[in-house]
This record gives structure tokens, C-alpha cells and sequence, in this order.
């Protein structure tokens, strides 16, 4: 039992950190249509300005942190400029920016190995290492509550759903398509980079962590379902869950247990590609 | 017609001055996996380079090195091997991922090219491939368990679990390690593997817990994953002894585990009271303002290997450099004191199996030298 009860709030700060990548796919996916797979390099920049600003210029935790949100928003929004607007104002398919954004996504990385070399950095946590897991779960919690709150209860939420269900119908009664893609790269952007900022003690900022990230949060996203906010939180604690009690409890070889993720992704494309939260009619 | 002449005159002078310098390859990851290994060997080759240039060269000739970047990839690393051969390298030093160096070999012996690496640690290297024209410097990872577990033997070790991650090198020294331990009639209890990318080590440790061992082994490569594993371990509170592989010999364990580290024991290559080791730290501070670590001293002896061997060659030959690196004997930086490089005939692995030592964390340090040798 003892055993259990620990596995459970070690998936449950795991998931919620999948949740956050997942949700940042989602921020981007509903307005434009578009996945980008460099969100788990904004997530590796996000934890690479953990170590800036915390490790290196020794910032208070609120306000570094504050300062790596602050410059995701900016990194998501000069993304979106450059990788995405020309394309889409040349009317280039959708293939045209997902293909830009992997393009971005080497940039990302080899900027960050670049500047900050291959081995990986220190990053603090607010409350000591036996408290962490605790402040993931907290603070993935208050930032879904927030989504969630935009999305259903603000004016601005709701031109972001309207786009995401019809974007020339929503053109039609004013809402500007630019600044919602716009919004969208820089608050997906804003997640990624807090889901590595909340890892990186964890695991150390560096330059390859970006990847895993990146599938392990397409996974939850797949599982969760595109639709709807919430999807993206399910999605990332059931795969949590299922990688760590398979590794724990399932009578498999060591090694093993980490394709049971893969298995549960390609069960839901399979079965249910709506994942398992549809969106509202 | 004064033109023509000149061109000409500039075209026989670049002539002359790239015959005046004895070029050495290296082959090197400069964006892969390998990336957080070659590039501290690499510093320790130009350090070399730079250092045997001042003072005077090669056979009167200063040492050019030809660095090529294979991204860890075996696949583009025979290209990097040919291109270099063909660029006119007489040596050609390996800091790449094993398997890579495994591929340029192909290249090399039918090229007959010297080939060394200085880093590489994988017992397979020497004996998939009979290719008199190859050399590896670096411990090998048999050394390194074997050390280990004469440290081990003291401590009258029953049943060990062994974790590592799931990298290539990472999996190959647990091979290593699990049949060093069963050949030394020690039990692994279990055997756990954390994924490159995991964000949590809890499970494995859970179960390691729950097999109650005399203690663990790490024979992981990957940073990140055994910093998980150790904060797995100090958060559940666990007592049981750690022998690591010589990852933790990374001095960035000292930051990025800052607080996990006190008692946990590993193997090295690089004993810090040796009087050598004091001298290249020192000298290397000089010349470049940062102090160096065990990995600037697998290239630094590298490269110095490399030169005394076209010395005693006394020529560019690549024949008569084969014959000099065979039969070369070298004391540098790295390996416990008193510790040479030997090529006895028929063996190309240089590093004294009885050369490595094992230190202990004391605190967030790396410590003392508490056991020497595989005796």
C-alpha cells in the first residue's frame, strides 16, 4: 500500500507535467490546426531559463519565474511571426508551417547547446526536492483551472472557441484570426516552458530533453482528446500512470515497460482518435 | 604573364607549408548523444596539440589537427573516416559513440590508418574487428566493473540490484556489470532500466526496495536519468550503499546533484594527487582560464600518445607509425599513479586493467582515492 500511495503522487506530478505539454499542442491545435512538435524545445527553453534566471542570476523563485513565462510568451508569439504568419499569409497548405516549426525546433535546440553547451544545469525548486511533486501538482492545477476559466467564462475564450470551430465564420463577425494565432502560439508556448521550468529539477536542464517531452505530452493529447482542456490533464496522468505502474507492478522484463505508452497511442488512433474526451457540440 | 606567376608562386607555397604539417584526424559528436563527452576531449586534444606545437612539433613539424563532425551517427561515421584518409590524416583519434568508432574501423583497415580512441569505452571494440591498425586507450568497461567489484569483495556483497538507462553504452555496461557480478558469485536480485526522457526513477527504486539488496549498482550513462535514480533514493529514505560506474566521475554531478551525493562511491580513471594530473590542471588553467576534468585528460593523453608514436616512428609512414604505436609505452595523465599504457604484442587495448581507482563522495565532492586496482 505504502508502495502505491507513493506511485500515485509520483504519476500524478509526471501526468501533470505531460498534462502541460499536451495542453500547450492543444492552446495551438483548436484556432490554427497546426501541431507543433517543437513544444518540447520550448519546454527545454523554458528550463534553460530556469537555470538563467534562478540558478545563475540567482532571481527570487516568484519573480524568475514570472521572467521565464514572460519570455516564453515573447518566444511563442517571434514564432508564430516568423515561422507561421508568412506561410499562412501565401496561403501555403497546413503541411507548410508544421514542417517550418520542425524546422524551428533544431533551431531551438542547437541555439540552446550553442549557449549553454551540452551538460546539463542545475535548476532549484521553490520548496526543497521532498516537496516538489507536491508544488507540480499545485501549480498544473491552478494553471488548467485558469485555462479552463478563459476559455468558458471570458469574452476573448470564447472568440478563441469560435475560431476553433469555424475560423471564416468567425472572421465574418470580427474577431481577428491573426492575434488569435497569434495568443495561441504565445500561451502554448507559456506552457510548454512552465511544464520545464516545474521538470527541470528533476531531471536537470539540457539540451535533450525536448523530445521526450514532446511525444510523451502527444501521447496525452491523443489520449485526452483534442476537444476539450480538461483532455489534455486526463490524458497526461493516465499516461503517467500507465507507464509507472506497468514499470512497477506488470511482470515484465526491465525495459520493457516503456513501450506501453507507444501501445496506448496507437490503441487510441485505432479505436477512439477522438480521444477520450470529445469536444462540446 | 606576372599574374600567372604569382599564382603560381602562391599555389607552390601552400604547398610546401601543408607538406610542413603532420595532420591528424579526429572525429568527433558535435550535436549527439556523445556531444556532453567529446567535446571535453576534444579541448584535451587541442590543449595537446597546442602544447606539443610550442614546443617545437613533431619531427619538426607542427601537428595540424582535421576535426570532423559524425553527430554520433555510425552510419555517416565511415564517410568522416574516408574523408579524412583522403585529406591526408596519417592518425586518425576517435571521439565519438562506440558503435561509430566501430564503423570507421572498416575505413581504416583498409585504408591502414592508424586509428585510436581515447575515450571509447566498450570491451567490443578490439575484438569484433581483427584490425591491426586500431587502438583503444580509454578503460574499458570490464576494467571499470572489475574495479569495482574488488572494492565490493571487502564489503562481503551477497545480492546487488543493478540499475543503468536504456542508451546503448548505458545497456552495454550493465551487461558488463551483471556478468562481473555472477562471475564473482553475487547475486543480482534485480535489475531495473530507467528510460532515456523518464521523469521519475521511483518505480524501479520501489522495486529495488522491495528486493532488500546489499546494494546497487549504476552502470547508467545518461546524467539526467541518474539524477532521478538518486533523488529516488534519498527521497525514500533508502541506506543501502551505491557503486557507480565512472559517469559519476562527471564533475556536473557536483551542481546538478547537489545534496544526493555524499557516501555514493564510483569509478575513475583520474586520481587528483597524482603529481601528473596537478601539472596538466595547472598548465591547462594557464593556457585557457578553466580548470580541466577527468575527460580533458582521455584527449590530452590521447593526442600526446599519438605524437610520441610518430616521433619514435620518425617519420609520417603510416606503416612505421602501426609498428611505433604497438609498441609504445606512455605515463600520462590519466590511470592510477604509477600507471603506463602497455601494447603487448596482439593487444591494442593500452589502459593497465589495474589502473583505475575508486573514489568516494564526500559531500557534494568528489573525494578521495579509497581503493586502487582490481586486487
Amino acid at each position: 500500500m505504502r508502495d502505491f500511495l507513493e506511485l500515485s503522487v509520483s504519476a500524478a506530478a509526471s501526468g501533470c507535467i505531460y498534462g502541460l505539454v499536451a495542453l500547450a499542442y492543444l492552446l495551438m491545435i483548436r484556432p490554427t490546426g497546426i501541431i507543433n512538435f517543437a513544444v518540447g524545445e520550448w519546454a527545454m527553453v523554458g528550463a534553460f531559463g530556469g537555470f538563467l534566471f534562478l540558478s545563475r542570476i540567482e532571481l527570487p523563485y516568484p519573480v524568475g519565474m514570472a521572467t521565464v513565462l514572460g519570455f516564453m510568451l515573447l518566444v511563442g508569439w517571434a514564432t508564430e511571426r516568423i515561422a507561421v504568419r508568412p506561410l499562412v499569409e501565401r496561403g501555403a497548405p497546413l503541411l507548410a508551417p508544421i514542417l517550418a516549426l520542425l524546422g524551428m525546433l533544431v533551431v531551438f535546440r542547437e541555439s540552446i547547446s550553442l549557449g549553454f553547451g551540452p551538460d546539463p544545469h542545475q535548476v532549484p525548486e521553490p520548496f526543497g526536492f521532498e516537496h516538489h511533486k507536491t508544488w507540480i501538482i499545485a501549480a498544473v492545477i491552478v494553471v488548467f483551472a485558469a485555462v479552463w476559466l478563459f476559455f468558458e467564462k471570458t469574452t476573448t475564450g470564447k472568440a478563441f472557441e469560435a475560431v476553433s470551430l469555424n475560423r471564416k465564420a468567425a472572421a465574418l463577425m470580427g474577431i481577428n484570426l491573426s492575434r488569435v494565432t497569434a495568443a495561441s502560439f504565445a500561451g502554448g508556448a507559456a506552457a510548454a516552458g512552465l511544464a520545464g521550468l516545474l521538470v527541470a529539477p528533476n531531471v536537470s536542464a539540457h539540451y535533450l530533453m525536448g523530445v521526450p517531452l514532446a511525444i510523451q505530452g502527444f501521447t496525452a493529447l491523443v489520449i485526452g482528446g483534442v476537444g476539450r482542456v480538461e483532455g489534455a490533464l486526463l490524458g497526461g496522468l493516465l499516461v503517467a500512470f500507465a507507464e509507472q505502474l506497468t514499470v512497477r507492478y506488470a511482470p515484465l522484463p526491465a525495459g520493457y515497460a516503456q513501450g506501453v505508452p507507444l501501445l496506448l497511442l496507437m490503441v487510441f488512433l485505432l479505436v477512439r482518435p477522438t480521444g477520450l474526451l470529445r469536444a462540446r457540440a | 604573364m606576372r599574374k600567372v606567376f604569382a599564382v603560381a608562386l602562391a599555389l607552390f607555397a601552400s604547398s610546401v607549408f601543408s607538406q610542413e604539417t603532420i595532420k591528424i584526424g579526429v572525429i568527433t559528436d558535435k550535436v549527439g548523444p556523445a556531444k556532453p563527452y567529446s567535446e571535453p576531449t576534444l579541448e584535451g586534444i587541442q590543449f595537446g596539440a597546442s602544447e606539443i606545437n610550442r614546443a617545437g612539433g613533431v619531427l619538426g613539424r607542427k601537428v595540424e589537427l582535421l576535426i570532423e563532425d559524425d553527430q554520433g551517427r555510425p552510419d555517416i561515421s565511415a564517410t568522416m573516416a574516408r574523408k579524412l584518409v583522403d585529406a591526408g590524416a596519417v592518425f586518425i583519434l576517435s571521439i565519438t559513440l562506440t558503435p561509430a568508432t566501430q564503423q570507421q574501423q572498416n575505413v581504416t583497415l583498409e585504408a591502414k590508418t592508424p586509428q585510436m580512441t581515447p575515450m571509447n569505452s566498450g570491451d567490443t571494440l578490439t575484438t569484433q574487428l581483427a584490425n591491426p591498425y586500431f587502438w583503444q586507450t580509454g578503460p574499458l568497461g570490464s576494467v571499470q566493473i572489475a574495479t569495482l567489484l574488488s572494492h565490493a569483495r571487502s564489503k562481503q556483497l551477497k545480492r546487488v540490484a543493478l540499475i543503468s538507462d536504456n542508451s546503448d553504452l548505458g545497456q552495454l555496461l550493465a551487461r558488463f556489470f551483471r556478468k562481473g557480478l555472477e562471475a564473482s558469485k553475487i547475486e543480482v536480485v534485480t535489475e531495473e532500466v530507467v528510460p532515456r526522457g523518464a521523469t521519475s526513477a521511483e518505480p524501479q527504486m520501489q522495486k529495488i526496495r522491495a528486493a532488500n539488496p546489499d546494494a546497487m549498482f549504476m552502470a547508467g550513462v545518461l546524467t539526467p536519468e541518474n539524477v532521478l535514480i538518486l533523488r529516488a533514493y534519498r527521497q525514500m529514505g533508502l541506506k543501502f550503499p551505491i557503486h557507480s560506474s565512472y559517469n559519476l566521475s562527471v564533475p556536473q554531478y557536483m551542481s546538478v546533484a547537489k545534496g544526493l551525493l555524499n557516501g555514493i562511491t564510483f569509478v575513475d580513471a583520474y586520481d587528483p594527487e597524482k603529481p601528473e594530473v596537478k601539472k596538466f590542471e595547472a598548465d591547462y588553467r594557464k593556457a585557457t582560464g578553466k580548470l580541466p576534468y577527468n575527460i580533458h585528460g582521455y584527449g590530452y593523453d590521447g593526442i600526446r600518445m599519438v605524437a610520441e608514436a610518430i616521433k619514435r616512428a620518425g617519420s609520417s609512414d603510416k606503416e612505421k607509425i602501426r609498428a611505433a604505436m604497438q609498441s609504445l609505452t606512455y605515463s600520462g595523465v590519466m590511470g592510477a599513479r604509477g600507471m603506463k599504457y602497455v601494447f603487448p604484442e596482439g593487444k591494442r587495448t593500452g589502459f593497465d586493467p589495474n589502473g583505475m581507482v575508486v573514489r568516494v563522495y564526500e559531500g557534494d565532492k568528489q573525494g578521495r582515492v579509497i581503493h586502487v586496482g582490481q586486487k
